[in-house]
């Protein structure tokens, strides 16, 4: 790890903060490059500030100074270093180009295909029957990679900590590959403006040993949870009448529709929509009752439904874990 | 002399219009790709032959200009008269074969071929329709005397334009209809 | 000793020649003169600056904490693109032609354009255009995809409000009174110089005009096009754009970007002529290197087609593609950047007058240098793919926009405005106008990078209560309303000095090029007769013979 990214900030969030190999190569050339960047500023600043002061006009002098037009000597010099510079910058960036994207043999299965929606991620782990939506829970210390696809729109995947974003497009799959370090939360937010609510399109990375990845993952392979009390009960019925089913799945149940995030474990994610709110009976609450307050633009109508059985839907989905 | 390099200027950016345009047609083809039955029902032969009296029109306007250069109004009025002619029978051909390719069902909303097909040769027939207006202004303002005796250089500025739209159908023609024959596309 | 030139009179498709001076409005209206279309482009850039500058003065109150309720999304996201829309098109562009149509003519010793009729008629559909795109708001509500408007959510089925409709219409429209405006300058530079003249001779702004007259008229019919087809996607339903029935995303990206990238440099060229203008006066020397700014400037809208896909390295289209736009693009910062260092060696050794338009040039050269160098880290493939489309995209591209063109249009505004009105921009008041200016510029834009840095994606309309977040937007939107007093106190500026400012006397700064020759402000016919033209600057060749340029 550079050393800079240590010294420089002490954010949580922050591309120089690098979590994974990815993010730590790209930031050890930001670094070099800052430190070259800030050396051309320097010296145009001392220019600008030195010229200014030695050369003003001084009152009562009159001549005209001496004209001088050109120097071929150092209009050379000065087109030559920075070309220098830029060369060196180039080298680099083929350099970590080949090192953090290499190219995707076509055949070989990504380890999780994230597909971008109007307004939230849809998350699925080839190889197991495990869906999710907007936390992303990936093992640590694996060369993973990442398919990324897009239902309607161009939206991009960027976790700063993690390293190279990459844009979603309809009908275009894209790779990412992703190594990362430390175990941790990690968030980010879709970066391709992709429409009304393209400010809470954001993303969690929950970043995890590959033994607690492994069980994440064994548990989510699971149905949903039935219903463990009367108000529950009610609620699981009352989501199957209302429709809820025709947008949103719920394994093991009638409910299959993919066209809203999976809320089968629901009940076991940290946050509701896409890093808006807590996930909690009460937020849940207030979002299925008035969606269009909450998250304005949405493309979860505003179902006409009474106080009761918001609540009763709600109760069931905290369950959902 | 402004206005020939006015000419020039405009048939620049016009010409790089047409290079955006067709850049599309070829990243359409290549990229979301074109129904073969529908490429197929491009009748070569029958626009091959409109072509041709589209391209005469170039060298009847060129007569029509050296005519006028040395002072013979009369022919400039019939070379003038045939350009037009040529002109009209070319959109008149590129009419027809709208109307048979809208009732075989290919339309500008119906497939990526269709939209990628009626813009490109679209936006080309409108550039031919203007020069036809422009053409029977110049042949108008011929029959009213304008031109006796004078030494303008409108007719040769408007030959600039005339000629560009022929060249561009060269490049239009060779890229839809001819290239599709030897390429899959 | 010298040879006199005579200069022809205007063409005669002149009509307000002969007729009495003063009609008011309608005189403006029907005016074909090159200098009243000028100030009328000026004028135009001011109005649409102003309602620009209010869309971005709501969208930082929106901004200046986390989780406000002061725009909603839909408004938001319409401002944005307004915004963005506005500045570009309608505020940078008017301005450049303002200046150029203005100033071109009197710095080449012609009385004219060459077609003056053609120039009323791009000034008035410029307008329109602009007039157009803002009539939205009332058609059912602005464009709101963003400036650049990336397919599909261009298409109806994503944005179903006709504002993408009117944003099509609208840069059509003005995009031919752009066309129409750089065919008039080419030919006007092409034809209507004073004898003697040579193009190695000419003003370095008109040269940085022509070279930007091309450069426009090759870029914008790849926007044309784009536009047009959009519009056959949204009114008829073609499938250029639209992935849900076959047409492609990326399409409308390379189409745009390819105009999109070389009209960074249409905006930024100009701004470079008058500050080789400015620098050289203000030194009392010529300007360092002519021939090298000269060259370069073609170089760079050679180059400026080269570079678009520096916009996309984030799009996936592998790293082949991606090194070889990295590097034109970095070899595209060379001629850019090394003329800071031109303009630094024409200062060197001079005799420096601190005036406004002097303190905005040179203001320019450290704000461009920051604007330029973040550039660069956009060349270096993995920086961008970590700072693509952030707020340290915002923060770069305003140091280029504001720091550079802005910089310069505001230095050609202290420069020239003598000239305009025969009055002098007050300098006094404009000291105050330049500091509160920079300061508000540096404080809303310096702390974007940083966002950018902490990971904050750009156009968002609210975000979440991040460490850092707050604080940095909230500085960021308080630098914004300095910068809108500053306009302000700018506004009351122009509006004093244009009424009993000093009389400012036909070459106020003791100038080189040949528009001081005319009186301040110049006659209908700015010229009767000059002396003949020896070098590029003949105002310095004709005052001091024995010590002429060569």
């Amino acid at each position: 790890m550079g050393k800079f990214s240590s010294l420089s900030f002490y954010f949580i969030q922050s591309i120089t903060n690098p979590a994974s190999f990815q993010a730590e190569r790209i930031n050890r050339v930001f670094n070099s490059f800052n430190i070259a960047a800030a050396a051309m500023l320097l010296l145009v600043t001392f220019l600008v500030i030195f010229i200014s002061v030695k050369y003003r006009e001084k009152i009562g002098d009159d001549t005209e100074p001496k004209q001088v037009s050109g120097n071929n000597v150092l209009e050379a010099f000065m087109i030559g270093v920075p070309t220098l510079l830029l060369a060196y910058f180039f080298y680099q960036t083929i350099v970590i180009e080949k090192a953090i994207a290499p190219g995707v043999d076509k055949s070989q299965q990504p380890d999780v295909i994230i597909t971008g929606h109007e307004w939230w991620w849809e998350v699925e782990y080839p190889g197991s029957n495990v869906i999710t939506a907007n936390e992303v829970h990936l093992p640590v210390g694996k060369h993973l990679l990442l398919e990324l696809r897009s239902a309607d729109v161009i939206h991009d995947w960027w976790v700063p900590q993690l390293g190279n974003k990459m844009d979603l497009i309809p009908k275009i799959t894209n790779h990412l590959w992703l190594d990362i370090n430390m175990p941790g939360d990690y968030i980010g937010a879709c970066s391709e403006f992709c429409g009304a609510q393209h400010a809470w399109m954001r993303i969690k990375v929950i970043a995890q040993t590959e033994r607690d990845f492994n069980n994440w993952l064994a548990s989510n392979t699971s149905n949903g949870q039935s219903p463990l009390d009367s108000l529950a009960l009610t609620g699981e019925k009352l989501f199957q009448e209302k429709t809820c089913g025709s947008c949103h799945r719920v394994q093991g149940t009638n409910a299959t529709a993919m066209v809203g995030p999976d809320l089968t474990h629901l009940g076991s994610r940290q946050e509701i929509l896409t890093g808006l709110m807590k996930n909690n009976q009460e937020n849940l609450f207030k979002w299925i009752n008035h969606p269009q307050d909450i998250k304005p633009g949405a493309h979860m109508p505003d179902f006409i439904l009474d106080k009761d059985s918001v609540a009763a839907i709600a109760h069931y989905l905290t369950q959902l874990k | 002399m402004e206005n020939k390099t006015m000419m020039k200027l405009v048939v620049g950016t016009e010409g790089m219009f047409f290079v955006a345009l067709i850049m599309a047609f070829i990243y359409m083809a290549y990229n979301s790709g074109f129904e073969p039955y529908e490429v197929s029902q491009l009748d070569i032969k029958t626009t091959g032959l409109f072509t041709l009296v589209l391209f005469s029109s170039s060298f009847t306007f060129w007569m029509a200009e050296k005519k006028y250069k040395n002072g013979d109004i009369k022919s400039l009025k019939i070379w003038l008269i045939i350009t037009i002619l040529f002109g009209a029978i070319f959109l008149f051909g590129q009419g027809e074969e709208y109307v048979r390719l809208i009732n075989e069902n290919i339309t500008l909303s119906g497939s990526v071929f269709g939209t990628s097909f009626y813009a490109l040769t679209g936006f080309h027939g409108l550039h031919v329709f203007i020069g036809l207006i422009i053409l029977l202004i110049i042949l108008i303002l011929v029959f009213l005397g304008d031109f006796n005796n004078s030494s303008s250089n409108v007719i040769s500025t408007v030959g600039i334009y005339w000629h560009f739209v022929d060249i561009v159908w060269m490049f239009v023609f060779t890229v839809v209809y001819v290239l599709p024959k030897f390429t899959k596309i | 000793m010298q040879e006199i030139v005579e200069i022809p009179e205007p063409s005669s498709s002149f009509p307000g020649l002969g007729v009495s001076s003063d009609q008011g409005l309608l005189q403006w209206i029907s005016s074909v003169d090159h200098k009243m279309i000028g100030i009328m482009y000026l004028f135009v850039s001011l109005l649409f600056f102003v309602i620009g500058g209010a869309e971005a003065l709501l969208m930082r109150i929106q901004l200046a904490l986390p989780m406000m309720h002061f725009l909603g999304p839909e408004t938001y996201n319409q401002f944005f693109t307004m915004h963005g829309t506005t500045m570009i098109f309608f505020v940078a562009m008017p301005a450049i032609f303002g200046f150029a149509v203005y100033f071109v003519p009197l710095m080449i010793g012609a009385n004219e354009m060459a077609f003056p009729r053609m120039n009323a008629f791009s000034l008035w559909i410029t307008l329109f255009g602009g007039l157009l795109l803002y009539f939205s708001f009332l058609a059912g509500g602005a464009p709101d995809a963003g400036w650049f408007n990336y397919a599909p959510l261009n298409q109806k089925n994503y944005s179903s409000n006709p504002g993408i409709d009117y944003y099509a219409m609208g840069l059509l429209i003005s995009g031919i009174g752009s066309v129409t405006t750089s065919i008039n300058l080419v030919v006007t530079i092409l034809h209507m110089r004073i004898k003697n003249m040579k193009l190695n001779r000419l003003p370095l702004f008109v040269w940085m005009v022509l070279v930007n007259s091309f450069l426009l008229l090759a870029a914008f019919p790849s926007l044309n096009a784009a536009l047009a087809m959009l519009l056959m996607d949204r009114q008829f339903h073609a499938h250029f754009f639209n992935t849900t029935n076959g047409g492609s995303a990326l399409l409308w990206q390379h189409l745009f970007w390819i105009f999109g990238h070389p009209e960074v440099y249409i905006v930024i060229l100009p701004p470079f002529g008058i500050l080789s203008e400015v620098f050289p006066v203000f030194s009392r020397k010529p300007i360092f290197g002519y021939s090298f700014i000269a060259a370069s400037s073609v170089g760079i809208a050679l180059l400026a087609f080269g570079v678009w896909a520096h916009h996309m390295f984030a799009v996936g289209l592998g790293n082949t593609v991606d090194s070889f736009f990295s590097a034109s693009s970095m070899l595209i910062g060379i001629p850019t950047g090394v003329k800071i260092f031109n303009w630094l060696a024409t200062m060197y050794g001079g005799k420096i007058k601190f005036t406004v338009s002097m303190m905005f040039a040179i203001a320019f050269l450290i704000e461009f240098t920051i604007g330029g160098l973040t550039g660069i880290a956009f060349s270096i493939v993995p920086i961008d793919w970590q700072l693509t489309d952030t707020y340290y995209v915002v923060a770069h591209l305003h140091y280029v926009f504001i720091g550079g063109t802005i910089f310069g249009l505001l230095a050609g505004l202290f420069y020239w405005f003598p000239k305009m009105t025969g009055r002098m921009l007050d300098e006094k008041s404009g000291r105050w106008f330049f500091w509160l200016f920079v300061i508000g510029f540096n404080a809303t834009f310096l702390v974007q990078h940083m966002l950018g840095i902490l990971g904050m994606p750009r156009r968002v309309y609210t975000y979440p209560d991040i460490p850092w977040y707050g604080v940095l937007n909230f500085i960021s939107t308080a630098g914004a309303f300095l910068m809108g007093i500053s306009m302000l106190l700018l506004l009351r500026i122009i509006y004093k000095s244009a009424k009993q400012g000093k009389i400012a006397g036909d070459n106020p700064w003791d100038a080189y090029t040949l528009e001081w020759t005319a009186s301040s402000p110049p006659a209908l016919k700015n010229f009767d007769e000059l002396p003949e033209v020896t070098g590029t600057r003949p105002l310095w060749d004709w005052k001091h013979p024995d010590k002429a340029d060569k």
